[in-house]
């Protein structure tokens, strides 16, 4: 890589010299490793974890199943993040040998247009089999469950303990492995987990929270 | 010669060799040229498509109702014009350059990273990596997917180590996993390199075989040219020829006839070509045996008639049998065998030789002649030369009977003029000077005669001497002084210093000076004569000595000068009366010249005076003496 002159003639060869591309080319490489580290540390970082309470709450407005564990995503319709929780929720469904309730809430806050949690995403969750899709306005159902990240889930025994909290990506909209569905998937087929609560990679529902 | 063409084989070899490796080299630049500026194309398309994607995926990001731009529009913008534009740069302004193509696979690899950021680390996405292996490999230069596969190995490792999960799909990946895809990427770099190489191998093919057809094709365009110089070069003589060229194919058929051979037998070239040379221009009595000639040669090559003159009768248009020299040459070429005909109308030659026979025939009758002329004019002459011999003999045998008993009559003249002045009888003292003049005037004519009769016998001889010619010069003043100054007039001598010695005949040269100064002093009165002397070169380059005599005389006319040499001739003969003299002097001083090897002429202009001019050789030599004997 140092023939950088190999052409036919000198008066072919660019003015600027090899040595001064290949430096400006280093500087560049830094440059760029550096934008992609940035966006790394963003897509790893999580959002703020919500505490979702140890029991059920009561004024909530979602019924819990009283033979089955009853399992709710917290989604804001908008987030692009949360296309991955919702690829990673229906994998946790398809996984689990005992389905549990499910919910799928999507944030509408007051004052916006008709409809406007309409979004491919509510779409992609009506098409999801046993989902129940429900619209939480201004956030109630979320607050009441101390949810503060799109894309967190809780899941709750029959008896309305809380089982699990937390998000079920690795990273920021990025699907995949990750602990949160692994923790989901044991303890719906298997009643354990070691982990019960995750990191929530996904878009603030509130924005008072920023 | 073996040696020369191998030398000539190998400077071919060479030259072609050489110009495979600069077709090599064209494509390969050309090839990473065009590369570098696809490549630019698809950065920018890449980084559009990134900008695109990420609006489209994810163009805000939401904190409940409020929005902003994502994160990964601002990537796809910057990041993304970040990692393209340096390498788009590159290929647009430096396509070619090593550098450019290295820096636009880690680009290219670099902007595959990105875009598996932008798309939520999707694993389909990393078919982008091996679609730009693929795409690398158009550069057919196997060495640029080594820093690619460096940054793909580097950042698996990276992720891998530090979230394989983005990578691998997986919460928890061996730390040699990296290792694994590295080696997947490398597989495909194995076939990329063997496409690569054989890329590469095809080009230098074409390469060499592009060389060996331009090589070719160079040859072959040089021998076209070289062949229609050669064809327009023989059309130009055959056109410009003054003899008749007429080509013939085997069956004797004309395939090219001269503006010369249109000229000569009336027919055009339109009308000939095609035509039978033997129906065409060959007496209907003479083609079979032409037609013999030509199908004895095609047979049994018999060239008896073929490459040597012959003299023909051929026929013009019209019918007019006329000669013709003819030279039938077989062409030696390719094909089927061809003659060339060359022709020339020799009607003319034949009427000269025909008039130079009739002339010679004259000529030699004329010669005949001649020779009898000659035979008649011989005999003539000899019995002249015996006539004047004998002229001659008489008359030196009668001057010297009539001398003698003229000295007689002059002496005793002279003796009774002085008895008579002695005894005072002076009335026959102008008879006795009669007597005494007309015997003296006798007695030079006389001895004129006989000087003149022995030049011209051949019996006058050179007295030769050396004598010193100032010498001569003052005693011949002395002898003439009398003759020039009776009329009054003055005379000088003009010399040029000391003059010097002579080898010559003293008494002649003195008389030549004496008649002509004597001349001088008869025809000039009152006037002045000069005798001048110098040293001179004479016409035959040799040295002489030149005697001048002027004079302010009578003078002659030209028609006088031409004459005045000649014996017994003077102006005019009222000058004889007038002025006396024999009409011999002049003519014995020409004959005197002659003798001693000089020469004399004169110019005159009538009343002005004559110049006598006398050129004497300074070594004489007897002429009766140098000749040798038997040729006299």
């Amino acid at each position: 890589m140092s023939d950088d002159c190999a052409v036919p003639s000198p008066s072919d060869c660019p003015p600027v010299r090899s040595r001064v591309v290949w430096a400006f080319a280093a500087v560049w490489i830094v440059a760029v490793v550096a934008g992609l580290s940035v966006l790394w540390a963003w897509e790893n970082t999580p959002g703020a974890a919500g505490d979702a309470p140890a029991q059920w709450p009561g004024e909530s407005g979602l019924s819990r199943a009283a033979d089955a564990p009853t399992l709710v995503l917290f989604a804001h319709p908008q987030c692009s993040c949360t296309r991955a929780s919702l690829a990673e929720f229906a994998e946790i469904l398809a996984r689990a040998t005992t389905p549990p309730r499910t919910y799928i809430v999507f944030l509408k806050p007051v004052g916006l247009g008709v409809d406007w949690e309409k979004t491919d995403l509510w779409r992609a969750a009506t098409k999801l089999p046993g989902v129940t899709v429900l619209r939480d306005d201004d956030g109630l159902e979320a607050t009441r469950f101390g949810v503060i990240t799109s894309g967190q889930t809780v899941l709750y025994d029959p008896s309305g303990a809380l089982l699990f909290s937390g998000g079920i990506t690795g990273a920021r909209g990025h699907a995949g492995d990750n602990a949160g569905r692994a923790s989901l998937v044991s303890l719906l087929n298997q009643g354990k987990t070691d982990l019960s609560s995750t990191s929530v990679f996904g878009c603030p529902l509130f924005a008072f929270l920023d | 010669m073996t040696i020369a063409f191998q030398s000539g084989a190998g400077e071919r070899v060479e030259s072609v060799t050489r110009r495979a490796d600069e077709l090599f080299a064209q494509y390969r630049r050309s090839i990473h040229e065009r590369t570098d500026r696809l490549f630019a194309g698809l950065m920018a398309f890449q980084w559009l498509m990134g900008i695109v994607f990420a609006l489209w995926v994810s163009p805000l990001a939401w904190e409940g109702p409020v929005s902003r731009t994502h994160l990964h529009v601002w990537a796809a913008v910057l990041l993304g014009g970040l990692i393209s534009l340096f390498p788009a740069l590159l290929g647009l302004l430096r396509p070619g350059v090593p550098s450019t193509r290295y820096i636009i696979a880690i680009a290219q690899m670099l902007m595959g990273a990105l875009l598996i950021h932008l798309t939520g680390g999707r694993i389909e996405t990393h078919f982008h990596v091996f679609g730009s292996l693929a795409f690398l490999a158009f550069y057919r230069d196997w060495r640029v997917l080594i820093p690619a596969t460096i940054v793909v190995a580097l950042d698996h490792m990276l992720r891998g180590i530090f979230w394989p999960q983005s990578v691998y799909g997986v919460l928890v990946a061996s730390q040699w996993r990296w290792l694994e895809h590295a080696a997947w990427v490398l597989f495909e770099d194995v076939f990329l390199f063997v496409a690569c190489r054989r890329s590469i191998a095809e080009m230098q093919q074409t390469a060499d075989r592009t060389a060996a057809l331009e090589h070719e094709v160079r040859t072959r365009q040089q021998a076209e040219l070289d062949a229609r110089t050669a064809r327009a070069r023989n059309d130009a003589v055959l056109e410009v020829a003054l003899d008749c060229v007429i080509l013939m194919d085997e069956a004797g058929r004309i395939v090219q006839f001269n503006p010369a051979a249109e000229r000569t037998f009336g027919h055009s070239s339109a009308e000939a070509v095609g035509t039978e040379l033997a129906n065409l221009i060959i007496p209907a009595r003479k083609r079979a045996s032409y037609r013999t000639a030509l199908a004895r040669y095609l047979m049994i090559g018999d060239t008896a008639n073929f490459n040597r003159r012959l003299e023909l009768l051929a026929v013009r248009r019209g019918g007019e049998e006329f000669p013709v020299e003819v030279a039938i040459a077989p062409i030696s070429s390719e094909g089927a065998p061809m003659f060339a005909c060359y022709m020339r109308d020799i009607t003319a030659r034949k009427q000269a030789e025909r008039e130079l026979h009739k002339s010679r025939d004259a000529e030699r009758q004329n010669a005949e002649q001649l020779a009898e002329l000659v035979d008649e004019l011989r005999i003539t002459q000899r019995q002249a030369e015996a006539a004047t011999r004998a002229k001659s003999e008489f008359l030196a045998s009668m001057s010297h009977e009539l001398r003698t008993p003229l000295n007689a009559i002059i002496l005793y003249s002279e003796l009774l003029q002085e008895e008579a002045s002695d005894e005072g009888d002076q009335s026959s003292i102008p008879d006795l000077q009669r007597i005494r003049s007309a015997g003296k005037h006798l007695l030079d004519l006389i001895n004129g005669i006989l000087d003149l009769s022995k030049i011209e016998a051949g019996k006058m001889s050179l007295a030769l001497e050396t004598f010193d010619v100032n010498v001569m010069v003052d005693e011949l003043v002395d002898t003439v002084g009398p003759l020039v100054y009776k009329n009054g007039n003055t005379f000088a001598v003009e010399t040029d210093g000391a003059i010097g010695t002579m080898f010559g005949d003293l008494t002649k040269t003195r008389q030549v000076l004496l008649n002509l100064l004597s001349n001088a002093g008869k025809f000039t009165r009152d006037g002045a004569i000069t005798l001048a002397i110098r040293r001179s070169i004479s016409d035959d380059a040799l040295p002489c000595v030149e005697f001048v005599v002027t004079d302010t005389g009578v003078g002659m006319t030209p028609e006088q000068s031409r004459k005045v040499f000649d014996p017994f001739t003077q102006a005019d003969v009222t000058t004889t009366r007038k002025y006396g003299g024999t009409g011999l002097g002049l003519a014995i001083v020409l004959r005197f010249c002659d003798l001693m090897g000089g020469t004399v002429s004169v110019d005159s202009r009538i009343g002005e005076g004559s110049r006598f001019t006398v050129r004497l050789p300074v070594q004489m030599v007897d002429a009766a003496e140098s000749i040798p004997a038997g040729v006299a």
